[in-house]
């Protein structure tokens, strides 16, 4: 089997953001009066190590506030470890929260340029994959169209078929899968499944235990930071449910 | 850029860059100029507006010192205004662009210095298809010499450097400091207030004016004159002159983002 994603004796500290003052006035005066302090510093991410194998599906499980969405972010490289290192092998497509890159301003078309630029895709593979991913949202009447006039199930089901219409090595989702009316949740589900079945490595932050256990091989148990167990996603599950009930 | 981008020999990384900064100009551009009459001469409608109120108010006094002719002091008022306005706009719109996209930051991976450099050049591309025209037939007309047309350039790419280097300097501070924009208008002002834009050098007191040397909008201000108002060559000496201070603050903003950049990512 082949490694996907390596992380060793990964540790990340934040800026913890609530006793951070936004203030130029204030740290000015507060260097004048000697009060002014280093901000502090909360240990987020505490010693994770980690291997994902090639087209291994895991599920990462834990309270609010445990690291899991920063776990993803340092995978993805949109945060940087302070110590301890991470490997990813192949591209990474991150799939949270649909639509975070749309300008509503401007056109459907403009939008999809845009999005898939943002995703690491070039503009002119972005102008040949418009159509299939119009068909896919079912907006082909809606191309010139800004994004500011569709609906809010319109926009998610763009974001959603902008993102998943590419063949990643690594999917990495935030509990975002299915949008949309009924009929649209089918074709998602069918989408995921495709994922789900093809050699694709999945990481999935999820609070549905049951879709943990079924689609999973493996889960991650955190818990403040650390990785509290780590294995067969039956077995985490459970001495999880276990631990807070 | 689509010329740039058809090199095989740029890599992966540079191409994606010059992707990112071609859809976020054009989405700045778009939604900017949507709908709009006027679309991109709107850049010019702000410097012409006030040079008209300039004119009106103090041509008739200050005629004296541009050879007693008021078309002179005009152009002279409408050649500062038009590179403060560009470094007025173009810094101030990037100084919000690092925080603006900090949502998107958090969601996708992606090269932070492309917010800032792309607000710059929108205003680039807003200043070669709208106020570079204006220059360039002021200049042909004073001097009859295609030299100077091309010269302006010159002046120009010391400004948007110096632009760059606060605009990475600027957004990257306002990660740390929200209130920001307030100090900064203020800032703006101060150098709007000290550079020869709508008065005359000379009615300064002697013992102020080594200070209007300080401001570093001066010299572009003066080599852009030099070469559209003087009919004479281009004076090289002004145009490095310029250029070396532009370099100094690019090269003074870039390492100010690179050094904080780690940092972002926790405030966003």
């Amino acid at each position: 089997m082949e490694e996907a994603i390596r992380l060793g004796q990964v540790c990340l500290w934040r800026r913890t953001q609530e006793e951070f003052s936004y203030d130029l006035k204030k740290t000015v005066l507060s260097f004048f009066e000697g009060k002014y302090r280093q901000p502090a510093k909360k240990l987020v991410l505490d010693k994770i190590d980690l291997v994902v194998e090639k087209g291994e599906k895991i599920g990462i499980i834990g309270g609010n506030g445990a690291g899991k969405s920063t776990l993803l972010k340092v995978i993805c490289g949109i945060l940087q470890p302070t110590t301890g290192t991470v490997r990813v092998r192949g591209q990474i497509a991150p799939l949270i929260e649909l639509g975070a890159g749309f300008d509503a301003e401007i056109s459907v078309m403009d939008n999809i340029l845009l999005y898939g630029v943002l995703l690491g895709f070039s503009r002119a593979e972005m102008q040949e994959r418009a159509r299939s991913i119009l068909e896919f949202a079912e907006l082909q009447d809606y191309e010139l169209v800004p994004v500011k006039g569709l609906s809010s199930g319109m926009v998610a089901r763009l974001g959603f078929a902008i993102a998943t219409d590419v063949k990643p090595d690594i999917l990495i989702l935030d509990e975002v899968l299915s949008v949309g009316d009924e009929s649209f949740r089918n074709k998602c589900q069918k989408r995921m499944d495709g994922f789900w079945d093809s050699h694709v490595s999945i990481l999935v932050v999820s609070h549905s235990m049951e879709f943990i256990k079924q689609s999973c091989d493996k889960a991650i148990w955190l818990n403040k930071g650390g990785i509290e167990l780590a294995g067969e996603s039956e077995k985490v599950v459970t001495s999880y449910i276990q631990s807070v009930s | 850029m689509s010329l740039s981008l058809s090199n095989k020999y740029i890599t992966p990384k540079a191409r994606h860059y010059l992707e990112l900064l071609h859809v976020l100009v054009s989405r700045t551009l778009k939604v900017r100029y949507r709908g709009s009459f006027l679309g991109i001469y709107w850049s010019l409608l702000n410097p012409l507006i006030m040079t008209g109120l300039y004119t009106a108010i103090f041509g008739a006094t200050f005629a004296k010192y541009y050879g007693g002719s008021i078309l002179n002091y005009v152009l002279a008022a409408l050649t500062g205004l038009i590179v403060i306005n560009f470094f007025s706009a173009s810094t101030s719109q990037a100084l919000s662009s690092v925080v603006g996209n900090g949502a998107l930051l958090n969601k996708i991976r992606l090269p932070v210095s492309v917010f800032p450099i792309s607000m710059i050049t929108a205003n680039i591309f807003q200043f070669v298809m709208g106020t570079f025209p204006l220059l360039a037939i002021v200049a042909l007309i004073n001097s009859k010499s295609l030299i100077n047309v091309v010269a302006i350039f010159l002046p120009f790419i010391a400004l948007v450097m110096f632009c760059v280097g606060i605009g990475f300097f600027v957004s990257a501070l306002y990660v740390f400091f929200r209130d920001l924009p307030y100090f900064y208008e203020l800032v703006v002002f101060m150098l709007w207030i000290s550079s020869p834009v709508f008065y005359p050098a000379e009615i300064v007191p002697k013992a102020v004016r080594p200070f209007l040397i300080l401001n570093p909008l001066s010299p572009i201000i003066e080599s852009l004159r030099q070469i559209t108002l003087s009919g004479n060559l281009p004076d090289f000496m002004l145009i490095i002159n310029a250029l070396l201070s532009g370099i100094l603050f690019a090269g003074f903003g870039w390492l100010y983002f690179h050094r904080s950049r780690s940092q972002f990512m926790d405030l966003l």
